[in-house]
């Protein structure tokens, strides 16, 4: 008997499939890690089990029976807890107050509860302080908060959405100790992770997904080691697809970055001394799992994030200090990893969209000339192959792949000597995916200089003259795509040191 | 909580502002018509009262007009500011300062020829309303303090500063202890335009459509929407999000202290603790109906200011204030609904759609 089963859970959203007949069983009493990389369903695999999504198809079984959630109270109802990545607490509350928050008594009486969740606490060694407010708490000590609401509400069942992303080493470790004593009291931890040692160390069994489904379900974790498991993450040599032909010889340095520190507003060092290159008509990739250093890196090097020490230069020109719209100017184009967000205004039309790096140039004056925008737009829409509805309906309608073709489309039009592209293709379905990639090796091929953040490794093989692995803020390894295997490079991105061998040098740590 | 929830179209509907505003005044004359039956009136006889007095006539539209400048500016205001994604909420105090600076002015240079001395009560008026709306703007851009609590609270200073100034040192000797400031002087009145309306209509139609016009084209205006609609594109694209900020708070408390100046060379002829009569919290509506564009503004001015005049004259007709003040509210109310409906539409949760809107935008899917 399985304290949890999923079986064949298919979950379909408009243009992506995110679990393709998913399975996962796992045993009471036990911590199970459920890996993957970044996009191959884990969390909505975690959202379906904790009534988040209803299952376009499958069936999600607890110690045996059926269950049906159409809501997370269901789940709730059910034992089912989950932690997710982003903590949901309410800082003004104190640490009391947001465990009993939607399950506590009708009339609440602090002390009362205080001293109930206290003795929670301690019955599974949780250190915590029921009367403080959240906000005082460290990451830590606020995650505690999320797993004693969980317990709170007697879950027999915890999943914890990549619980040590926000921890410290002690932290962590103090992590796999609780969930350890509350394994022993016979509820089952379900802990979704990319880190390799944590899972050796703190979890029973092991199931891995791919794209949407499971490639190993409740591997023992003692018969594992991390080349297996890399090699289950990113799948078989045999997946790269079409290598594209590479530009020799490459052209002068367009894209220097030497050391840089970034530091991010909790004080944490996120982007930890990286130095990279890029020439002309170069594309160099950067692999990694998600939340390495790589958009603090990408947004250093655009002027969103203040670079705390190092040096960016474009063709020469130190740019470390100046404005994203200088470096633009200095001949930097980006692409940031979250489009609607960051590159495009949603609910702007889209010629107020395709403007943005332009309309300084078509001012007049004070005023802005809109039949020459008009023009450019058209032009651009007809180069880029973007479909528009209208051009004055809000760009938020248009599709994922064209957005994506508007945004590279703006930004190669203002004649950059470097792009930089951050995660170019996430989201989009197959001929998107295709049209970008293209694009971007025709802007190569035009001489222009390509950083590729991406988390798609056959993507990355596929593009790349050179290939950096970025693992906790450093680039840890650098790989050439025609020799490398990508065990090679993913058990570099598990942060699996390696030894060096053909083709393959190894940098850091 | 419904089963249901708001979602914004895609699209906005097909002429939208004009067409929910009359299915929304549609919809709340019929509803209004209910209730002046069962209050026993006639509603056939009400709303062609309403209508004659508001839009029958040269005079009437005159009356329509003067109303419509107070609420127009103060709308403009509120809208200036809600194009960057601020709510301004601050337009009655505002109104209150603009007053203050130009009954200041007057103050000072009693003796200035009229095409002199009302320019220079405008100018104090801009200036009063600027810089009340000066501190919030400060630490909004620097501190990041909200300019909604700001803007707010800095109404209640208003009303306790003209409070003091009428009950005491620009008290008027002649007014018996009544809390009023002395008779302007003559020549500080704005001519007449015709009927009841004078010049400030003019002036007030200039600062509509030249600021409507001006955030509508211009570089100023698009970056001002680039950066309501995403503070990180903004700054993506190179704006100065703290400067844009500072401008269009200062902008949008001038525009207000004008209604006040135009009130006091307008129809006031004195400084009173009521001389913003409401007119800046009006604005919130006006804005909210035109979209908060404020190319859009003068029209639900005046159609704002035709239901107020309409209102004031059932008053006198025999239906009682409060049932004039209830049909009001449920046109502007219905006039809202459906703006609301202009660009949003209702659609049925379900387990996916409500967990997408909260947790997949971090999700892996």
């Amino acid at each position: 008997m399985f304290a949890v089963e999923l079986d064949g859970i298919w979950k379909r959203f408009p243009g992506v499939v995110a679990n393709a007949g998913a399975t996962l069983r796992v045993r009471p009493g036990s911590v199970h890690a459920v890996l993957g990389e970044n996009g191959a369903g884990k969390t909505t695999l975690m959202n379906v089990l904790a009534g988040g999504y209803l299952p376009d198809e499958g069936s999600v079984l607890l110690d045996g029976k059926p269950q049906h959630f159409t809501r997370p109270a269901d789940a709730i109802a059910a034992g089912v807890g989950m932690v997710h990545q982003e903590f949901r607490l309410i800082p003004t509350f104190t640490v009391a107050e947001n465990v009993v928050l939607g399950s506590g008594p009708w009339l609440l009486s602090k002390s009362a509860i205080e001293t109930q969740v206290a003795e929670l606490a301690d019955r599974f060694h949780l250190a915590t302080t029921p009367d403080r407010e959240v906000w005082q708490l460290s990451m830590g000590e606020r995650q505690r908060v999320e797993i004693l609401k969980a317990l709170w509400t007697d879950a027999r069942v915890l999943i914890l959405d990549e619980p040590t992303a926000v921890l410290t080493p002690p932290e962590a470790d103090e992590l796999g100790r609780i969930t350890r004593s509350m394994a022993d009291d016979g509820r089952c931890i379900i802990f979704i992770s990319h880190k390799l040692d944590e899972v050796t160390s703190f979890c029973d069994e092991a199931t891995v997904l791919r794209g949407g489904q499971t490639t190993a379900a409740s591997l023992p974790v003692a018969d594992l080691d991390a080349g297996r498991i890399a090699e289950l993450m990113v799948g078989e040599a045999t997946e790269v697809s079409q290598r594209r032909n590479r530009i020799e010889p490459v052209g002068d340095t367009v894209l220097d970055v030497s050391s840089v520190v970034v530091t991010d507003v909790r004080g944490r060092t996120v982007v930890n001394g990286v130095s990279l290159d890029v020439g002309a008509g170069e594309i160099v990739g950067i692999a990694g799992v998600a939340g390495n250093g790589q958009r603090p890196l990408a947004d250093c090097i655009a002027g969103l994030t203040r670079t705390t020490s190092g040096r960016v230069t474009v063709d020469g020109n130190d740019i470390t200090t100046d404005k994203p719209s200088a470096r633009s100017a200095a001949g930097l184009a980006y692409v940031p990893e979250d489009r609607l967000g960051v590159g495009l205004a949603p609910r702007m039309t889209v010629t107020e969209n395709t403007m943005m790096r332009s309309y300084r140039r078509l001012s007049k004056g004070p005023f802005i000339d809109r039949s020459a925008a008009d023009a450019e737009t058209d032009a651009l829409i007809d180069t880029y192959n973007v479909k528009v509805g209208q051009k004055k309906s809000p760009i938020a309608a248009l599709s994922g792949g064209n957005l994506q073709r508007l945004l590279v489309g703006r930004e190669v039009e203002t004649n950059p000597r470097v792009l930089v592209a951050a995660q170019p293709t996430r989201g989009l379905d197959v001929q998107g995916v295709a049209a970008i990639q293209q694009l971007l090796v025709d802007q190569a091929a035009a001489g222009i200089g390509i950083l590729l953040i991406s988390e798609d490794l056959a993507e990355l093989f596929a593009l790349s003259d050179r290939l950096l692995v970025m693992h906790e803020g450093r680039v840890v390894g650098t790989f050439d795509p025609d020799d490398a295997t990508r065990a090679d490079v993913g058990a570099a991105m598990a942060g699996v040191r390696q030894t060096a061998t053909a083709g393959i040098t190894v940098e850091g740590a | 909580m419904f089963g249901y929830r708001f979602v914004r179209r895609e699209t906005p509907l097909w002429g939208g502002q004009l067409r929910a505003f009359l299915v929304g005044l549609l919809i709340a004359l019929l509803a209004g018509a209910v209730l002046l039956v069962l209050a026993g009136h006639s509603p056939i006889d009400v709303y062609s009262k309403m209508f004659s007095s508001s839009l029958g006539s040269t005079r009437a539209i005159s009356s329509t007009l003067g109303r419509a400048v107070p609420l127009g500016l103060a709308g403009l205001a509120v809208a200036v500011a809600g194009s960057m994604g601020m709510w301004n909420i601050g337009a009655e105090g505002q109104i209150i300062a603009g007053a203050i600076g130009g009954a200041w002015v007057a103050r000072l240079f009693p003796d200035l020829a009229g095409p002199v001395l009302i320019p220079a009560m405008l100018l104090g008026a801009v200036a009063g309303g600027a810089l009340l709306a000066l501190g919030p703007a400060i630490v909004r851009s620097r501190l990041g303090v909200s300019e909604i609590i700001t803007t707010l609270m800095l109404n209640e200073v208003a009303i306790r500063i003209v409070r003091y100034l009428v009950n005491g040192p620009w008290q008027d000797p002649a007014s018996n202890n009544f809390p009023v400031a002395p008779i302007l002087p003559e020549q500080s009145q704005l001519p007449t335009l015709f009927e009841r309306a004078n010049i400030g209509v003019l002036i007030a139609a200039v600062v509509l459509l030249g600021v409507g016009a001006f955030t509508a084209r211009s570089r100023w205006g698009y970056e001002l929407r680039i950066a309501g609609s995403s503070e990180q594109t903004a700054e993506y694209v190179g704006i100065s999000l703290k400067q844009k900020v500072l401008t269009v708070l200062v902008l949008s408390g001038a525009i207000a202290g004008l209604a006040g100046g135009l009130e006091l060379t307008g129809s006031a002829d004195r400084l009173v603790e009521g001389v913003a009569n409401g007119w800046g919290f009006a604005g919130i509506i006006v804005a909210a109906l035109a979209l908060l564009r404020p190319s859009g503004v003068a029209a639900v001015a005046v159609a704002f200011g035709a239901i107020q005049i309409g209102g004031l004259a059932i008053k006198t007709q025999g239906v009682p204030s409060s049932i004039a003040n209830i049909l009001q509210a449920m046109i502007l109310f219905g006039a809202l609904a459906a703006a609301v409906f202009g660009t949003h539409t209702l659609v049925r949760s379900t387990a996916s759609t409500s967990v997408s809107s909260t947790t997949a935008a971090g999700a892996d899917a």
